[in-house]
């Protein structure tokens, strides 16, 4: 098997990491790196669960190949409470009930920190628009609105 | 919840129950922390990958794996020759690896252990399998039909719970139900009006965003351990025991955090296989992750169902006889499906009372993907057929649904189809009805000005409602058992073998404890995952059942806990217990309150001021199982069915846009008699999250084959399941409280319900908007569409798909 | 398994090209990441082509619109270059797929997959867009009428790489309608795009209808003649429209709905609304912007 050594920033960590060539950017970060957070649903794109931020961008990161990511800076649901304590986001979701099972929240989260960062009020339409990538079973979707609702609202 | 019931939720005796406290699990999900069972890596672990049957039935000829086992960093290869045990749940019906035949596209024929990956992939490729492809029986009316080809000759000789199911050897029916009452000829001779219908629906996905990910390490001395994601680890260790012949002992059972399941991770699954490849590999752990297209084709979906309704109505709108016949597209295997059959016929009718019943439901092997348990455990199915034929009586009546539904309600002094009295305390599905109804002004028309505005844009609205109910499926002898244990500090830990895979289920059993034991609720712990050596046994996270048998045998414990807490305070209080009671972490003589002890001073035992210690660690154990319940006798299917119902109502307002086909639901209203809620904001997760997927059900969801019986929709891209842009416009929900007498607190379950119904009352309301009368799902905008193109030329067919083949049993007779 | 390409130049991407077996093109990888996963396809080497310079350049000039091949679908909606004269173009971006993975999916990406309902396809066509390929041999402009070959099939060869996508500059009034099975993110049904150029030139193009995406080119008509052929138009994109039934849609209701949105198309140009809620003269001056 081809490996090749790759250099990125992940959650403001620098990381130098052997991936084999066809590998892509979610399985450097479960498998390589070990960041479990970031889940794999569907391995094709349609379900969200894997979305971290590459280079301020929501990505699926089934959907990226590792080695597209020399240089590049990613956020993922591990770098979401970085300063040793729960973001408002993630304080929200707790509040509203915004998940159930848990395996899609932190794809949402990234989703959702990715979209206040560029819109930090957005209206209910916006957060649909934002967050269609996403898929969840559990919830039917209302809670996660409310708190991604409630933070906007906290930023204002 | 609407603020009419705000009043009757703020019970003031409480202090925890049906206060709003937040999940246990919160802090783990949303950092990322929450391991899941894809998330665990072992040392020395190797990583497995199936290979699936193309071919929907076919005999198999040879396998070739030699080129696998030959390819570097492959450590174990197994086929059928390996792995003859059958397990099963119920009937036992499905080899762990198929042996000479496959009976579904997906099924799996060979397996590899590699190093990694990669290696597994490049292995299955390796292997070469040669078939004879046989006729594949797709239709569930052919497959049950006489002289239809067998796909399970030895039905006869398969493992079952005798007395429980009756398989019809020499046929595809894998279990026929059978319930009656009264007189049917009797009953439809009295009838002024005999309408008969046929639905049907096709499978549908359960879609956890986890699939079912398994880990197995099977050692020397067959000592085992698993891991997967799962809703029942004891099930998964007693049906490994039984399929392997090994002691319960030498099996272990984890359940890390679980990724959703819907049922579809009850019972066992892969859990054999992997195991299989871990003893040839010299057991080294062995993962499976299955991808989405394996869960989609390999693991277990909803069964499909057509049924036959034929309903004798009196022209004041009595219902005064029904038969229903229920042939259930059980797939290939029929392990859990045969339950579904048996158990959803004691609601096969719905919550009214009809003297004279008849209810068949067989449940009938095709060669399509398997199914298995799926929220509401064919319930949703049922209430589809039962509930359309209602509207449909009534609109033949020239009645209003609703008042049809509410004069032939199940009231208390009645009985249900299996004979059991409804009392005052049972629900009630009347008042869930008109609160539903109420929600969306059920009732108020239309005006002038908005019909013009339906007219001109094309775009009709309209309104429905419709009842639903369900009780807990399960043997009459499923328990639940619970251990509260005191901490040093004197704050406690609850075990149980529950799995709250997000349903909240943990958070409600800290309630319960947090009131039993008048502690703080963040001094009340739940262990986060299950393990069959350390916890306590429950029988199976499944059928709304937690809240309820959990939930007492919790309570059990607590006051276990409390009586042995109280026990060692008296002695080291110098009083007598009836003297004493329990404050808030400590216990005081009820006379002289500044006397007192802390829990902590008693809960590991109580030590005196020279040393010596009286009591030790406290303990709490507690269990429950299911009261009363009885077999149903098998030619009438009289009995005891039920420990807890649980009634309710949907209401729905949608628009059709007749351009296009597409329906836009714009209010949907539930009210569910719960009993007591325990967790508001819990109780609207599952009630919010049950009608979206519900909806799905509806509008979008099912699984379909080509003509070879290939499955075309094993991918999110041609299955579509809601997504954020899908949600309703409103949802609005309110609770009847009639408490259960038995239930903790006087809770009922809760969890499937909110499904239930969701695809009747919105065919209703298409019908109401359009005239369209659809007879199946999923009302897709190009079915619908075309139905309406029919209606407009005057085509319409009401005959449902397959009734050409259906043979009607001597049941109507 | 495929080897990784990265070059930076197009010089270098022309000789890691040279005698390596069968290389694929990695833009947003939303289609090529997918079918390389489930072995629908394979190669020898992914190349990403990402770092290529000429590749990451908008450049709006007084005669035409180029788009890099790099730009994603989000980036051509944030770009101001892209005008509302470029309605159906904008319209198509914002309907590919979902949000998140148009952060990714790019739009040389869609019409390279050539999959007979990509969102892109109709409303390139209608544009009158074409691509640049280039190759050690030099470059050439494809119109994408005569680039469509069949499912999943285009006129490039092995060793092309599609530096970018040009539309002429133009005015009119067009749009992008796309039917799905749900409201969220899903492949179309069917799509029509239709563009009403200022000079009376009339195009549509369907999606998910026949092999290839379809274009009808109606040739000037006078706004005052729309209503007298209102008809004609209308019963000849049907007539052209051979699709087939598939687990997304029957075939009857894909010919249904393209009938539908060609009839709103065309009654929106002919009552005014089509193009109005966006209708602002094009003051965008040429200009070039690099991607970030």
């Amino acid at each position: 098997m081809n490996t090749r050594p790759i250099h990125l920033t992940v959650n403001n960590q620098g990381y130098e990491v052997l991936v084999p060539e066809d590998a892509t950017l979610l399985e450097l970060l479960r498998e390589e790196i070990g960041l479990t957070g970031t889940k794999e649903g569907c391995g094709a794109g349609e379900c969200g669960a894997c979305t971290v931020i590459l280079n301020g961008k929501p990505v699926n990161s089934c959907l990226v190949m590792a080695l597209e990511c020399e240089g590049a800076s990613v956020r993922t649901i591990e770098g979401e409470n970085a300063d040793g304590e729960l973001s408002d986001l993630q304080k929200a979701f707790i509040e509203h009930n915004a998940f159930q099972c848990g395996f899609c929240t932190p794809g949402m989260i990234m989703s959702a920190r990715a979209l206040l960062d560029t819109n930090p009020d957005p209206t209910h339409d916006e957060i649909k628009e934002a967050m269609e990538g996403n898929l969840c079973r559990c919830t039917g979707y209302e809670a996660i609105i409310a708190a991604i609702e409630a933070v906007g609202g906290i930023q204002k | 919840m609407t603020t009419a019931t705000t009043a009757t939720l703020a019970n003031k005796e409480h202090r925890y129950i049906g206060k709003p406290v937040k999940r246990h699990d919160g802090f783990e999900k949303v950092t990322g922390q929450a391991q899941y069972a894809g998330d665990i890596k072992l040392s020395g672990m190797l990583y497995a990958k199936m290979k699936t049957s193309p071919h929907a039935h076919a005999r198999i000829l040879s396998i070739d794996a030699s080129r696998a086992r030959a390819l570097p960093g492959v450590r174990s290869v197994i086929t059928g020759e390996h792995g003859t045990a059958k397990v099963g749940i119920y009937m036992q019906d499905k080899s762990v690896i198929a042996t000479d035949y496959v009976r579904y596209a997906g099924e799996v024929v060979a397996a590899v252990a590699a190093d990694t990956l990669r290696i597994a992939e490049q292995a299955i490729e390796l292997i070469e399998v040669e078939y004879e492809p046989l006729p594949a029986l797709l239709d569930v009316c052919e497959a049950a039909a006489e002289g239809a080809p067998l796909i399970h000759p030895d039905l006869g000789s398969y493992a079952h719970s005798e007395g429980v199911f009756f398989p019809e050897p020499g046929t595809n029916i894998a279990n026929h139900t059978r319930i009656r009452r009264g007189n049917m000829e009797a009953g439809f001779a009295e009838a002024d009006i005999i309408l008969e219908n046929t639905f049907s629906q096709k499978q549908v996905f359960h879609v956890p965003l986890e699939t079912h990910v398994t880990i197995v390490q099977w050692a020397l001395d067959d000592q085992i351990k698993i891991w997967c994601s799962g809703q029942s680890p004891f099930s998964v260790r007693d049906l490994f025991a039984i399929g392997f012949e090994i002691d319960r002992n030498k099996i272990e059972v984890n359940i890390p955090f679980v990724g959703g399941g819907f049922g579809g991770k009850a019972g066992i699954h892969l859990e054999p296989l992997v195991g299989l490849l871990s003893r040839a590999a010299g057991g080294r752990p062995v993962k499976l992750v299955p991808t989405r297209e394996e869960e989609c084709a390999t693991l277990p979906c909803r069964q499909g169902q057509f049924a036959r309704i034929k309903t004798g109505c009196k022209k004041d709108g009595t219902i005064v006889a029904e038969a229903v016949e229920i042939l259930w597209d059980a797939g290939a295997y029929a392990d859990y499906g045969v339950n579904i059959g048996r158990a959803s016929s004691t609601s096969a009718c719905g919550p009214y009372y009809i003297p004279n019943v008849c209810i068949d439901a067989k449940t009938v092997y095709t060669n399509k993907l398997f199914g298995t348990a799926y929220r509401g455990f064919g319930h949703p199915e049922c209430f589809f057929a039962i509930e359309r034929q209602r509207d449909l009586m009534a609109r033949e009546l020239g009645m209003d649904p609703t008042d049809f539904r509410l004069k032939n309600m199940l009231y208390p002094g009645l009985t249900t189809v299996t004979g059991e009295l409804v009392t005052e305390n049972t629900g009630r599905p009347d008042k869930c009805l008109k609160s539903a109804a109420r929600m969306i002004d059920l009732h108020t028309p239309y005006t002038e000005a908005e019909k013009a505005e339906m007219r001109l844009s094309g775009k009709y609205r309209a309104k429905a409602a419709c009842v639903l109910q369900k009780a807990p499926a399960m043997p009459t002898w499923s328990a639940s058992s619970a251990l509260v244990q005191m901490n040093e500090d004197g704050s406690v830990r609850i075990s149980v073998s529950g799995v709250d895979y997000g349903q909240g289920t943990y958070t409600v059993l800290q309630q319960i404890v947090a009131e039993r034991l008048n502690l703080p609720i963040e001094k009340v712990n739940i262990n986060r995952s299950v393990n069959t050596t350390l916890s306590p046994y429950d029988w199976q996270t499944v059928a709304s059942r937690m809240t309820v048998i959990c939930g007492m045998a919790v309570a059990d414990a607590a006051d276990d806990l409390k009586r042995q807490t109280l026990e060692i305070a008296a002695i080291a209080l110098r009083a007598s217990v009836h003297e004493i009671a329990l404050g808030e972490g400590y216990v005081y003589v009820m006379q002289n309150p500044h006397l007192r002890v802390g829990f902590d001073k008693l809960a590991i035992g109580y030590v005196y001021e020279n040393g010596n210690a009286i009591g030790g660690p406290l303990i709490g154990r507690g269990r429950a199982i299911a009261q009363g319940l009885s077999n149903l006798d098998p030619e009438t299917g009289q009995g005891k069915a039920a420990i807890d119902w649980t009634y309710g109502a949907h209401a729905v307002e949608l628009e059709v846009d007749t351009n296009t086909g597409d329906i836009e639901v714009l209010q949907f209203a539930n009210c569910l008699d719960v009993g007591q809620v325990m967790n508001e904001q819990l109780l609207r997760g599952q009630t919010v999250g049950g009608i979206l997927q519900g909806i799905g059900c509806a509008l979008s969801e099912a699984v379909n084959y080509n003509d070879q019986g290939k499955m075309i929709t094993n991918n999110f891209t041609d299955y579509k399941i809601p997504t954020f842009k899908d949600m309703p416009g409103e949802i609005k929900l309110d609770v009847v409280q009639t408490p259960q007498l038995d239930g903790p607190y006087g809770a009922r379950g809760a969890g499937e319900h909110p499904l239930i119904s969701v695809t009747a009352v919105i065919a209703n309301a298409l019908a109401n908007a359009t005239g369209a009368q659809f007879h199946d799902l999923p009302l897709s905008a190009t079915r619908v569409h075309a139905k309406l193109e029919e209606l407009r030329e005057g085509q319409v067919n009401e005959i449902a798909e397959g009734m050409e083949n259906f043979e009607p049993t001597a049941c109507t007779a | 398994m495929p080897g990784f390409l990265q070059p930076t130049t197009l010089e270098e991407a022309f000789a890691l090209l040279d005698g390596k077996g069968e290389t694929r093109f990695l833009a947003g990888g939303t289609d090529l990441l997918v079918l390389l996963r489930l072995g629908a396809i394979s190669c020898d080497n992914v190349m990403d082509v990402k770092r290529i310079p000429e590749l990451s350049t908008l450049r709006l000039t007084d005669e035409t619109l180029e788009i890099g091949a790099a730009w994603t679908c989000n980036q051509i909606l944030a770009a101001p270059e892209v005008g509302s004269e470029y309605a159906p173009l904008r319209q198509a971006s914002a309907a590919l797929a979902n949000s998140l993975l148009r952060n990714r999916a790019t739009l040389v990406g869609n019409i390279c997959n050539a999959s007979p309902g990509g969102d892109m396809l109709p409303a390139c066509l209608v544009l009158e867009g074409s691509v640049v390929a280039a190759s050690s041999r030099g470059e050439r402009t494809i119109a994408l009428k005569d680039f469509f070959t069949g499912v999943k099939k285009n006129v490039l060869k092995p060793d092309e790489i599609v530096l970018r996508t040009v539309f002429p500059r133009t005015q009119g009034r067009g749009t992008y309608l796309k039917k799905k099975r749900i409201h969220g993110h899903d492949l179309a049904q069917v799509s029509v795009a239709g563009f009403y150029a200022d000079d009376g030139h009339l195009r549509l193009a369907l999606g998910a209808v026949a092999i290839t995406p379809l274009l009808l080119d109606f040739g000037v008509i006078p706004a005052a003649e729309l209503p007298a052929r209102r008809t004609e138009i209308i019963e000849a994109v049907a007539a052209a429209a051979k699709p087939i039934t598939d687990v997304r849609a029957s075939r009857e209701y894909r010919l249904a709905m393209g009938r539908l949105f060609t009839e709103r198309i065309i009654d929106g140009l002919i009552d005014g609304s089509l193009g109005l809620a966006e209708d602002r003269p094009c003051t965008t001056p040429a200009r070039e912007a690099v991607t970030a």
